[in-house]
């Protein structure tokens, strides 16, 4: 099982402002969990409104996907420099 | 491996064998196995050794700036574009076939409907001897590798 990303780094800078963030991650995938939970109900009428349509492995994968595509995001650096640019983000 | 330790011990328990070699046999049975799990084979090693997809761009217009060049340093994890082309796998076919138009118009002939979960394996491990080298004549440089 793979590690989520604990921290998100993410810094912008414009021409005149720019701002930094850290993002807490670790502390956002509680709160994701939650609102799982409380989603759940709607997902669970979706999967089986699209069951006749044969959209029930996709619907059924796709969460699982997704958790795997965002721990898959621990080591992500995009650094991108320009003349007075500055995009910075990093997945720790 | 189990099946095999269960093998001995059921001769051991039928007379057919003594303790001693019963004993043997089992010490063989765990060297084998600990000797397999310490040799990966070729194409788990590549997917340890390729961890990252770099993408460095640099511009060549360093003084003309005042000393600051434009530069593109991306690092991709090469886990993250496996579960990214698994996760292509769930698109639903009319997702899929507006992608393929759209790559089409733009000159790209791939169809994402012939890519199979178990060609994306293959397709990662091959990326791992990638490496794209462009050096243009204003100085600026393009490179693609993985590490």
């Amino acid at each position: 099982m793979k590690r989520p990303p604990m921290l998100m780094h993410v810094i912008i800078r414009g021409e005149r402002r720019g701002f930094g963030l850290w993002l807490p991650l670790f502390l956002l995938l509680p709160l994701a969990l939650a609102l799982f939970i409380i989603v759940s109900p709607l997902i669970l009428i979706s999967i089986l409104v699209f069951w006749p349509r044969g959209w029930r492995k996709r619907a059924l994968h796709i969460f699982g996907a997704a958790f795997e595509v965002f721990c898959s995001m621990r080591g992500l650096n995009v650094d991108i420099q320009g003349d007075h640019h500055c995009v910075y983000i990093s997945a720790v | 491996m189990a099946d095999n330790k269960k093998k001995v011990l059921e001769m051991l328990a039928q007379n057919k064998i003594s303790t001693d070699e019963a004993y043997r046999l089992l010490s063989a049975l765990e060297t084998e196995g600990s000797a397999s799990e310490g040799t990966p084979k070729s194409g788990t090693a590549a997917k340890m050794k390729s961890k990252y997809l770099r993408v460095c761009i640099l511009s060549g217009s360093e003084h003309e700036h005042g000393g600051k060049s434009d530069r593109v340093n991306v690092r991709v994890p090469m886990t993250l574009i496996r579960s990214g082309m698994k996760f292509t796998s769930l698109l639903p076919p009319e997702a899929r076939d507006k992608v393929t138009g759209a790559l089409q118009e733009k000159g790209i002939d791939f169809d994402m409907r012939n890519l199979k979960p178990e060609e994306i394996d293959e397709l990662i491990e091959a990326l791992s001897e990638l490496e794209v080298d462009v050096a243009g004549s204003d100085g600026e440089t393009v490179k693609v590798f993985v590490e």
